[in-house]
C-alpha cells in the first residue's frame, strides 16, 4: 500500500518535472500576478493617500478665503496644487476646458468676494442681535447687506470614479468648511472685539482653537497592541495566493484528463490498485505544489514588494494558524482540481471548467472586490466560495492578527470542503465507469 | 462448462448508456487453462466490449463471468492481480522513459525493490529496449511503444492476459518478437485471450478461436476444426469472410 502510493507520488513528481515550461508557469505566473496587481492597487492606494490628485485653483476672491484654502491645498498630501494652466493663471472657463480634457482631477473655483460676503454677514448678525437687544450706538444693521450664501464651485473630472469623488470632495468640503469657519470666527472677535473691548485692548485670542472641541481620532482595532495598517500588500498577497493556489486546479484536471487520453487510466482502471490511493498520490504531489506557490507567494510580500518600495507583508503572530489554513486551502483547492478532472470529459473542457469556476468563485470570494462593498444577495452567496473562508482567514491572521482558535473555522470549513469534492469525484468515476 | 476452464461466461449482454442496441447480446464461452483464446470480428463486432467487461472495467448489463471459479464483478479485487492486459491504444505516460513506466505499473501490480527491478531488465532486454529504455517513451518509434506497452501488462506475470490487438502498427521484426514472446508465457503458464484483425497472425498464434459479429459468437473452436468444417474455405481468412461477410464496417 505504502509502496504503492509512494510509487504514484514519484510517477507525478516525474510527470511535473518533465513539464518544465508548465511548472515554471505554475510557479512564476501567480508571482507575477501579486506584483502586477499590488502595485496597480498599491498605485490606486497612493491616489488617495499620497501627493498625486491633480487639482487646479482658481482664486477669484484674492482675500482670506481664498489664500487659506490655497495654503491648504498647497501644504496638503492628498493632491498636487495647480494655479495657473499652461502657464497662464487659470480661471473658471480654462479650469472647465482643462478638466474635461483630462488635465485635472478636481477643481476648485472661490468667487470673487467670497471672504467679504462672510465677513458681513457675520457683521449683520452681530448688528442684527445688538439691536435687538436695544444697543444701537454701533452698525446700523439698515446699512449691511447680507448674502445668503457663496457659492465654491468644484469641478469634477467626468471619467472619475464616483467613490473616488466623493471620499475627495468630502475631505475639500470639510477642510472649506473649517476655513469659512475660522472666517465667521475672525469676524467675529474682531467685531465683538470693537463693542467690548478687553483689558488690554485686544480681542479674544485663539477663538477659532477653541472652536475645535471634538476632534477624531482613527485607529484601526486589532487585539494585540501593534497594529498593522492595512494597505495594498495586506490584502493582496493573501488574496492573490489563495486565487492562483485554487488555480492549480487546472494542471490537476489536466493531469487527470491526461491520463484518460493518454490510456493509463484505462490500464490503472484494470490493475489491483484503488481509485483513491492513485487519487492520493496526485493530491500530495499538488498539495505540496500548492505549498511551495504559497512560500514563493509569501517571498514576494516578504522580500520583492519591499524592493520596490511598498510596504512589507506582515505575517502576524500565529505561524501555526498560517500552516493549518494553507494546508487545508491546498487541500479545498487540489479537491476542487479532482472534481473538476472528474467530472469533464475532455482536456479543453476541465480547462474550460476549471478557470471559469475558479474565476467566478474567486469574483464571490472577494478576491476582486471586497465582500462588503457586494450587494446584500451576492454577500449572501459570497459565504460559499471556499475562497472566501480562506481569504477570511488570512485576514484573521494577517490584518486581525488573529490566531489558530481564530481560523479553525475557516480551516474546518476547507477541509470539509475538500472532503465533499474528493467523496463527489469517487462517486461520479464510479459512475462514469457504469457505463 | 470444463472444470479446466480459467474463463467462464455466461449469456454476457452489454448495453451501454443511451445505446440503441446492446453490443453483446447473451454470449456465452468457456476458455481453458493455457489456452491462447482469439476471439475475431470485424470492427464493432464487440470484442473491445467483451475484454473491458473480462477485466473488470465496467460491469455486464447482465450475464455472468467467473474467473478462476470466481465471480467477477463479486470479487473484483482478488482477480484483478491475476490478470493483465495490453490494450489496442498504448497506455503509457509519454514524458516518461520505458524504465520510468514499467517501475510504476509494476509497483501498481504490487511488485517493489530488486525483484521489479530485475523483472524490468529481463524483459527490456528480452524485448531489445535496454538502450532505449531511459529515453522518454514519446520519442519512440510505434513498434517500440508497442513493446513496453506489452511489458507493461506482463511484468506481474499474470495467470491470464488480456491482448486487444497487441500487435497493429508495428513492423514485421516487432510482431514477430512480440508473438515470440507471447508464446513463451504461454508456454509458462498464461492464459492468453487475444483480439486481432491479423487472421494469418490468429491462425498460428491461437489454439481456440471464436468469430464474433454484431455482438453474438458465430462460431468456435481450433483454427484447423474451423478450416474443415467450412468447405471451401483453405484458412481462417475465408472462414472469417464467409461468417461475416464482405459488406464494410463502421
Amino acid at each position: 500500500m505504502i509502496s504503492k502510493l509512494l510509487a504514484t507520488i514519484r510517477k507525478e513528481i516525474w510527470l511535473l518535472l518533465r513539464d518544465r515550461v508548465g511548472l515554471s508557469i505554475l510557479f512564476l505566473m501567480p508571482m507575477i500576478l501579486i506584483f502586477v496587481m499590488t502595485m496597480i492597487q498599491d498605485a490606486a492606494f497612493k491616489t488617495l493617500n499620497e501627493k498625486g490628485i491633480p487639482v487646479v485653483f482658481v482664486n477669484q476672491d484674492r482675500d482670506s478665503l481664498g489664500s487659506m484654502i490655497e495654503y491648504g491645498l498647497r501644504n496638503n498630501d492628498l493632491c498636487t496644487f495647480y494655479d495657473s494652466i499652461d502657464g497662464q493663471p487659470a480661471t473658471l472657463e480654462s479650469a472647465r476646458k482643462a478638466i474635461a480634457d483630462g488635465k485635472f482631477l478636481i477643481g476648485i473655483v472661490v468667487p470673487a468676494g467670497a471672504t467679504a460676503a462672510i465677513r458681513e454677514n457675520v457683521t449683520a448678525l452681530i448688528a442684527e442681535t445688538i439691536d435687538n437687544s436695544g444697543d444701537t450706538t454701533h452698525t446700523d444693521p439698515s446699512k449691511v447687506a447680507v448674502i445668503d450664501s457663496v457659492e465654491i464651485s468644484i469641478l469634477i473630472d467626468p471619467v472619475t470614479k464616483k467613490s473616488f469623488i466623493t471620499s475627495i470632495t468630502s475631505n475639500l468640503r470639510e477642510f472649506i468648511s473649517e476655513v469659512k469657519t475660522k472666517i465667521m470666527f475672525e469676524t467675529f472677535s474682531k467685531e465683538i472685539a470693537e463693542i467690548i473691548p478687553d483689558n488690554n485692548g485686544k480681542g479674544p485670542r485663539n477663538a477659532f482653537q477653541r472652536t475645535q472641541i471634538i476632534r477624531y481620532n482613527e485607529e484601526y482595532a486589532s487585539r494585540t497592541s501593534d497594529t498593522v495598517v492595512p494597505n495594498a500588500v495586506q490584502h493582496n498577497v493573501p488574496a492573490w495566493t489563495i486565487f492562483a493556489m485554487f488555480f492549480i486546479a487546472i494542471p490537476l484536471c489536466g493531469s487527470i484528463m491526461k491520463e484518460k487520453s493518454e490510456g493509463s487510466a484505462f490500464r490503472l482502471h484494470t490493475m489491483p490498485t484503488s481509485y483513491l490511493l492513485l487519487t492520493q498520490g496526485k493530491l500530495i504531489v499538488y498539495v505540496m505544489v500548492c505549498l511551495i506557490q504559497f512560500m514563493l507567494m509569501l517571498s514576494v510580500g516578504l522580500y520583492f514588494l519591499p524592493m520596490l518600495g511598498l510596504p512589507k507583508l506582515v505575517l502576524g503572530h500565529s505561524m501555526a494558524g498560517i500552516a493549518v489554513l494553507t494546508i487545508a486551502t491546498s487541500l479545498a483547492a487540489t479537491g476542487y482540481g479532482v472534481l473538476v478532472g472528474t467530472l469533464a470529459s475532455t482536456e479543453q473542457q476541465g480547462a474550460i471548467m476549471g478557470s471559469l469556476s475558479i474565476l467566478l468563485l474567486s469574483a464571490l470570494g472577494g478576491i476582486w472586490v471586497p465582500t462588503y462593498v457586494m450587494p446584500e444577495a451576492m454577500r449572501q452567496i459570497s459565504v460559499f466560495s471556499p475562497l472566501n473562508w480562506s481569504l477570511d482567514g488570512y485576514y484573521q491572521l494577517f490584518l486581525r492578527q488573529g490566531g489558530l482558535s481564530d481560523i479553525l473555522i475557516y480551516s474546518l470549513k476547507l477541509f470539509l470542503f475538500f472532503v465533499i469534492t474528493l467523496g463527489c469525484a469517487t462517486a461520479i468515476n464510479k459512475w462514469k465507469r457504469r457505463i | 462448462m470444463s472444470h479446466s476452464a480459467i474463463i467462464e461466461i455466461s449469456e454476457l449482454t452489454k448495453k451501454f448508456r443511451n445505446a440503441t442496441e446492446p453490443s453483446v447480446k447473451g454470449i456465452s464461452f468457456s476458455i481453458e487453462r493455457n489456452e491462447v483464446f482469439g476471439l475475431l470480428g470485424p470492427n464493432g463486432a464487440g470484442k473491445t466490449t467483451t475484454i473491458s467487461i473480462l477485466c473488470g472495467l465496467f460491469p455486464p448489463t447482465s450475464g455472468t463471468v467467473k474467473i478462476d471459479g470466481k465471480y467477477l464483478h463479486e470479487d473484483l479485487a482478488s482477480i484483478r492481480p491475476i490478470i493483465g492486459i495490453v490494450p489496442q491504444d498504448i497506455a503509457l505516460y509519454p514524458t516518461l522513459t520505458a524504465r520510468e513506466n514499467l517501475d510504476f505499473y509494476g509497483h501498481m501490480y504490487g511488485l517493489k525493490g530488486k525483484e521489479l527491478r530485475s523483472r524490468i531488465d529481463e524483459w527490456l532486454e528480452k524485448l531489445g529496449l535496454t538502450t532505449a529504455a531511459n529515453r522518454p517513451v514519446a520519442g519512440y518509434s510505434g513498434g517500440m511503444k508497442r513493446r513496453v506497452n506489452l511489458i507493461a501488462g506482463v511484468l506481474h506475470r499474470p495467470r491470464i492476459l488480456f491482448l486487444d490487438e497487441p500487435t497493429v502498427g508495428v513492423d514485421v521484426q516487432s510482431r514477430n518478437v512480440i508473438i515470440e514472446h507471447l508464446q513463451e508465457l504461454n508456454k509458462e503458464g498464461t492464459t492468453i485471450i487475444y483480439t486481432s484483425h491479423h487472421m494469418e497472425e490468429a491462425e498460428n498464434f491461437c489454439t481456440h478461436v471464436s468469430i464474433i459479429d454484431h455482438g453474438r459468437i458465430l462460431t468456435e473452436g481450433s483454427p484447423a476444426s474451423l478450416i474443415a468444417a467450412h468447405p471451401g474455405c483453405n484458412n481462417l481468412e475465408t472462414v472469417f469472410l464467409h461468417l461475416t461477410n464482405r459488406k464494410l464496417r463502421d
